[in-house]
């Protein structure tokens, strides 16, 4: 039953129900757990994008003069830790995923709330004990940890960082046993699999890879806190040990979780593009069975990132095809996408900009990969500005666009306002092209071959590294706007109602904000579609699709 | 009622039965089962990760870990598996009971399994002790002659992490038995409502299936040198 | 009240069968096996975990979900142990050093 806006000083939603900072501390509310990490998870992108700016600013000029080399080192690292584990790993699923999904699938909540809200703890204690690690004088090894520096050689707080996401890996953990859990067993009554919209689709397979990688980073990241606290040598070659070993068993996570951060990603996409082209998701089987491809496919990938670090010829040559492999489900989901804005009813909202700006900024990533993925041209690439322009794609130019246009895609649902469409797209257009300008030359950069990680660099190579830090100005601006306007439209936006954007989906059945316990009632599901834009054409006051 | 009398209220378990999220007490159990299950395998990957290493490294020579197998001490080991598989023995009939609803019958047997596990890690401790005193601790104090030192040293180094992490997990078992057996004893615990307990028991399993693996990596391979 | 799930019968049974298992895996130590020894440790092990899994676990009388999780598990964790290993055995087979 879709109720009316009303004034929401009278109508009881989440967030009036209880008042008082004890009763957000102390939440089990998934919508109010979403909105803590998304304070968190924003402080921390501002933090990793500082580090980003400093990098870029030394950057300007070949020579050393901002910082030193060994300060560069510790920038790249905590840009790279912050950004990966404390943003980018729950950027989606924590924020957009703990507000949405129980309400996807007609619940009144996720299926351990208490587990929830003891993810963010975790998450925070994670935190604390890495920005204890940075406050006192960082670490310079990486966010990938490589040993034997990290163990034998580096003499900055490498235990304390690992340790700090050792804690935050039990945050990703946590969320994925929850999140699976209520899929198989909350969902509302006649809610098939098959009529479930991908966003939660997605999630599942991110869900899955939470669980199953996370662990093998802990273990990892344990046995280099053990080996420099007790000065074995797990991975030292004096007693023996391996550092490829180390590499095997970070990649088997770390791979992986870049489909955790591009997964989420996807589901929001798959929710913005048929609410914006007024149709259903075109090829919905094959977007959904692509979600679950891509989490198991991206387990059997790792070894491409050590390709010149001494694995067998065999080893690399069989990682090298299946990286093949992994491309496909994504191509599939792109085609979808495509497919699915084609004759649609168009509508050029923000969340559109940024969802079609995923798309385009997300193939060229994905293209590239496909590049490193060849082994003699990875031989040439790999640790250049290529691979930094191929993660940063798929990363900023995908992830953080996508979770931007979810933010605002689900910004009525949450707040119960409207932001300002005006400023909304000038940002969103601001970032595209910020965006492209900072990462573009990083492409032709790397392939010249400027190595990644240098604070300084041959005088050739100086006139694309300008470019890039101009674009990296325009992006953080870029960046900076909507906190400043979203915030604004918290208290100042028009009322949204129920269903502004007039899109199929349970979140939308119900009023803006929610009620706490979601729905008035149990949603039945009487529908046979996942995206009924058809059936549902007249309730939700559609045009009629061409 | 004050809020605090209320918080320590002991509740009947059809109060406790249903959270607000759930339905059913079915699906609430169900889904239980479904987390605990998904937790299992996390640490499936957590433990597994350690034996994939310990495998890797005990190929590159297979000798030189057979000989700290060698220093392992088979009898201890052996008793303390025997040991694990009662205490799983008496946790699945803690299961039994509270499934057919006898406190009595399960409290005993809750307390058998704090018993039998409190032995293995004491033996455990005595194994660890009997390696501290023959300098077989890295880390700590490792002294080795033989050529294939840096091996054996691998070797304690993996059965320190691996036994450890191991008797860690039975530590926070025992923990979580305790809390079982309070449970137990107030009252919140019937055939209706037994889930606790049957969570408990497969987190104890679980622990004893990790232990039979790490026994026969540990303690079979080096007998033979003896 | 529901019947329980596993009788004390199959509950001791398995207890037997365990703590005979475990008595052939040490016998085993004594042989000398060579490579083949852990090798056949670890299945004997495999096979108690089997035991404990099923019917200390109830897991032969749980859902089909139940079985995919615990079936997702071990092949996650052969996935992991086979591709590592695979790297390391398949070393210094190609006449190209470092290869």
């Amino acid at each position: 039953m879709i109720e009316e806006a009303t004034e929401q000083s009278v109508r009881e939603t989440y967030l009036n129900k209880e008042q008082g900072i004890l009763s957000w501390l102390l939440t089990t509310d998934h919508k109010r757990i979403g909105i803590l990490y998304t304070i968190s998870i924003t402080f921390f992108f501002f933090l990793g994008g500082f580090f980003a700016l400093l990098m870029r600013l030394e950057l300007i000029d070949p020579r050393n003069w901002l910082v030193s080399a060994e300060t560069y080192n510790k920038l790249f690292t905590m840009h790279g830790i912050i950004m990966v584990w404390f943003f980018l790993i729950p950027s989606i699923p924590n924020t957009l995923g703990n507000f949405v999904l129980p309400m996807a699938l007609g619940a009144k909540d996720l299926a351990f709330p208490k587990l929830n809200l003891a993810s963010w703890y975790v998450f925070m204690l994670g935190a604390a004990v890495t920005i204890f690690a940075l406050f006192r004088g960082g670490v310079d090894t990486g966010w990938t940890f490589y040993t034997p520096f990290s163990t034998t050689y580096s003499t900055t707080y490498v235990t304390a960082a690992t340790v700090g996401v050792f804690i935050n890996g039990f945050s990703s953990i946590m969320t994925g046993l929850n999140f699976i859990a209520t899929v198989h067993r909350m969902r509302a009554p006649g809610l098939t699999w098959y009529k479930l919209p991908i966003f939660v689709w997605s999630h599942y397979a991110t869900s899955i890879i939470f669980v199953l990688a996370t662990p093998v980073l802990a273990t990892t990241l344990l046995m280099v806190a053990v080996e420099r606290i007790f000065q074995v040598g797990i991975f030292d070659p004096r007693l023996g040990g391996d550092p490829v070993l180390f590499q095997h068993m970070f990649w088997f996570y770390s791979h992986p979780a870049v489909y955790i951060m591009v997964l989420p990603a996807m589901a929001v996409v798959s929710e913005i593009i048929p609410a914006f082209s007024r149709k259903p998701l075109f090829g919905y089987k094959a977007v959904a069975y692509s979600s679950i491809a891509i989490a198991t496919i991206g387990f059997l990938v790792w070894g491409h990132h050590m390709f010149v670090a001494g694995i067998s010829a065999y080893s690399a040559m069989s990682f090298s095809i299946l990286s093949y492999f992994v491309a496909v489900p994504s191509a599939i989901k792109v085609f979808n996408w495509t497919a699915t804005v084609y004759r649609g009813a168009v509508s050029w909202d923000t969340p559109m900009l940024y969802a079609i700006g995923f798309v385009g900024l997300f193939t060229i990533g994905g293209m590239t990969g496909l590049f490193l993925a060849a082994l003699g041209l990875d031989v040439h690439l790999t640790d250049t500005y290529f691979v930094i322009a191929h993660f940063h794609y798929i990363m900023v130019g995908g992830t953080v666009m996508a979770y931007l246009g979810g933010v605002h895609y689900w910004w009525p649902k949450i707040s119960g306002k409207l932001y300002p469409e005006g400023l909304a797209r000038l940002s969103a257009v601001t970032i595209f092209l910020g965006f492209n300008l900072t990462f573009f030359p990083q492409f032709v950069l790397g392939y010249l071959g400027m190595p990644r990680r240098y604070a300084a660099y041959p005088e050739e190579f100086q006139f694309l590294n300008i470019l890039s830090t101009a674009g990296a100005s325009i992006l953080g601006v870029g960046y900076v706007m909507p906190l400043f306007y979203l915030l604004w439209s918290w208290k100042y936006g028009k009322e949204a109602g129920p269903n502004p954007w007039r899109a199929t989906g349970l979140e939308w059945q119900t009023s803006s904000p929610p009620p706490k316990h979601n729905f008035e009632e149990t949603p039945i599901i009487t529908t046979s579609l996942p995206y009924p834009y058809e059936e549902m054409k007249e309730e939700l006051g559609l045009v009629q699709t061409r | 009622m004050s809020k605090l009398d209320e918080a320590f209220e002991v509740k009947p378990p059809e109060v406790l039965e249903l959270r607000e999220q759930f339905a059913t007490p079915d699906q609430q159990r169900q889904t239980a089962m479904v987390g605990i299950w998904i937790f299992l395998i996390t640490e499936v990957l957590l433990f597994g990760a350690l034996f994939t290493a310990f495998t890797v490294y005990r190929l590159s020579d297979p000798q030189g870990f057979d000989l700290g197998s060698k220093d392992m001490d088979t009898v201890l080991g052996s008793v303390n598996t025997a040991v694990l598989i009662c205490s799983s023995f008496t946790m699945a009939l803690s299961v039994y009971f509270a499934e057919l609803g006898k406190r009595k019958s399960l409290a005993l047997f809750l307390i058998l399994t704090m018993l039998i596990g409190t032995a293995f890690l004491a033996i455990k401790f005595t194994e660890y002790h009997s390696h501290w005193v023959d300098h077989k601790v890295p880390g700590l104090w490792f002294e080795d002659h033989s050529p294939h030192a840096a091996k054996i040293e691998m070797f304690f180094v993996f059965y320190f992490i691996m036994t450890g992490l191991h008797a860690l997990h039975m530590t926070i078992g025992l923990g979580v038995l305790t809390v079982l057996l309070f449970r137990t004893a107030i009252g919140s615990i019937t055939a209706e409502y037994h889930t606790p307990i049957e969570v408990g028991g497969l987190y104890w399993h679980f622990i004893d299936i990790v232990w039979i693996y790490l026994y026969a990596i540990f303690y079979i391979p080096g007998i033979h040198l003896k | 009240m529901k019947e329980p799930v596993v009788s004390i019968r199959t509950y001791t049974i398995t207890w037997l069968a365990l703590l005979i298992l475990a008595l052939a895996t040490t016998l085993l130590g004594f042989l000398n096996l060579g490579p083949f020894s852990m090798g056949i440790a670890i299945l004997i092990a495999t096979a108690k975990a089997a035991l404990v899994v099923a019917f200390f676990m109830h897991g032969r009388y749980e859902s089909k979900l139940i079985h995919v999780i615990i079936a997702a598990g071990v092949i996650w964790f052969l996935i992991m142990i086979s591709n590592t290993l695979g790297d390391y055995i398949t070393r210094g087979r190609l006449p190209v050093p470092g290869k």
